[in-house]
């Protein structure tokens, strides 16, 4: 005798809500996507404010196999222009500076540092913050126009630097390490 | 920037993105991931379908965002773009699920539990897709008629309707399968 149809439809819903898990590294790619999208909403004057000023400068790195962090994958992107284009006289280089997010996936880190040329390479710095994913850890620093080494700290001794980004040929570090270039102007 | 607020609502975190906080759309993502998941993967019947249709949602939402008018409600309104991908994404998904044969038998592990699922699968993939999409949307995301009707554009009758044959029809394989 077979069950009762509310009964087996009862069984198979059951069976069907059961949570699905799915892979967080998506977080990534989304975020990957979307930050060489326009800001939605830019009509605002807000928006325009922190609208994107040029596509994202956009880091990938590899899964480390035996690491602790696993399908890492890093993003920066320019967050905004901090100077002012109101009339006035030409402003010092330092006021040019434009805010850099650092967008790193490592879903396994408990702790990470942006560490670089910016902050004298100071794990204690410039930590980087979970972005309500448990996987993407972000950081903001401004950036005046000029040539940077940076790296990822993770968990206080690994170091993560970006393959597909220019390799630092600087060796004074004895640590992997990638290179982004702020350009001068509205590039 | 900052630090992102675990408890923060939808609503507040959709204003963020909108002025261009872009950081803020990894809380949404995080936030509805796996949930939305689950539809995509019952709907679609794999992994790799349902990921690739939950990216595209979330990209196509992300365009959007400037168009979602009652950002209390971005739950509610990424859900109808995600049923929207999952029914484009449907065919492509089918064709290559009928690549696979219903073979209860070799796949049983030791509990049953393996041949249970798989018979659940095959059950939903062999459902028309509009009465699969109905199926799922009351008996597993628990909707009512009425949000069902918002999401998918369908009137409440016929979804009534759909969800009645998906029952009887799912009731029907099961027998077949258990004949197997």
């Amino acid at each position: 005798m077979f069950e009762p149809v509310d009964d087996v439809i009862e069984r198979i819903a059951r069976h069907l809500r059961r949570p699905v898990r799915i892979d967080p590294a998506l977080d990534g790619r989304v975020m990957r996507e979307i930050t060489a999208l326009p800001t939605p909403g830019g009509a605002t004057a807000l928006g325009k404010a922190w609208g994107w000023l040029t596509r994202p400068h956009q880091l990938t790195l590899t899964p480390l196999g035996g690491l602790t962090v696993a399908a890492a994958l890093a993003v920066v992107v320019l967050l905004s222009r901090m100077d002012s284009s109101a009339p006035g006289p030409p402003a010092p280089p330092q006021a040019e500076s434009r805010a850099f997010q650092f967008v790193l996936v490592a879903p396994r880190a408990t702790h990470i540092s942006l560490v670089g040329d910016f902050n004298d390479w100071d794990a204690a710095r410039t930590p980087m913050r979970r972005a309500g994913s448990e996987a993407l850890w972000t950081a903001v620093v401004p950036l005046a126009p000029g040539r940077y080494h940076y790296a990822f700290l993770v968990d206080g001794s690994r170091w993560l630097a970006d393959p597909s980004a220019p390799v630092a040929r600087d060796e004074d570090y004895g640590e992997p390490s990638s290179v982004l270039t702020v350009g001068g102007g509205g590039s | 920037m900052g630090i992102r607020n675990v408890g923060t609502s939808d609503a507040a975190l959709v204003r963020r993105v909108q002025t261009g906080d872009t950081g803020a759309y990894a809380d949404l993502v995080a936030r509805y991931r796996d949930r939305l998941g689950r539809y995509a993967l019952h709907m679609l019947g794999n992994r790799e379908d349902a990921e690739e249709v939950l990216q595209d949602a979330f990209v196509r939402a992300y365009r959007s965002l400037a168009r979602c008018d009652d950002p209390e409600r971005f739950g509610a309104w990424l859900y109808g773009i995600l049923v929207n991908r999952c029914r484009t994404a449907g065919p492509r998904a089918a064709r290559r699920a009928r690549r696979f044969v219903h073979d209860p038998a070799a796949l049983a592990g030791p509990d049953g539990r393996t041949e249970w699922d798989d018979t659940v699968r095959w059950a939903l993939a062999r459902l028309p897709s509009e009465s699969r999409e109905a199926f799922l949307l009351k008996h597993v995301e628990e909707l009512e008629y009425e949000d069902m009707a918002r999401l998918t554009g369908a009137g409440v009758s016929a979804l009534k309707m759909r969800v009645k044959r998906a029952r009887e029809q799912l009731q029907t394989m099961l027998k077949e399968a258990e004949r197997v």
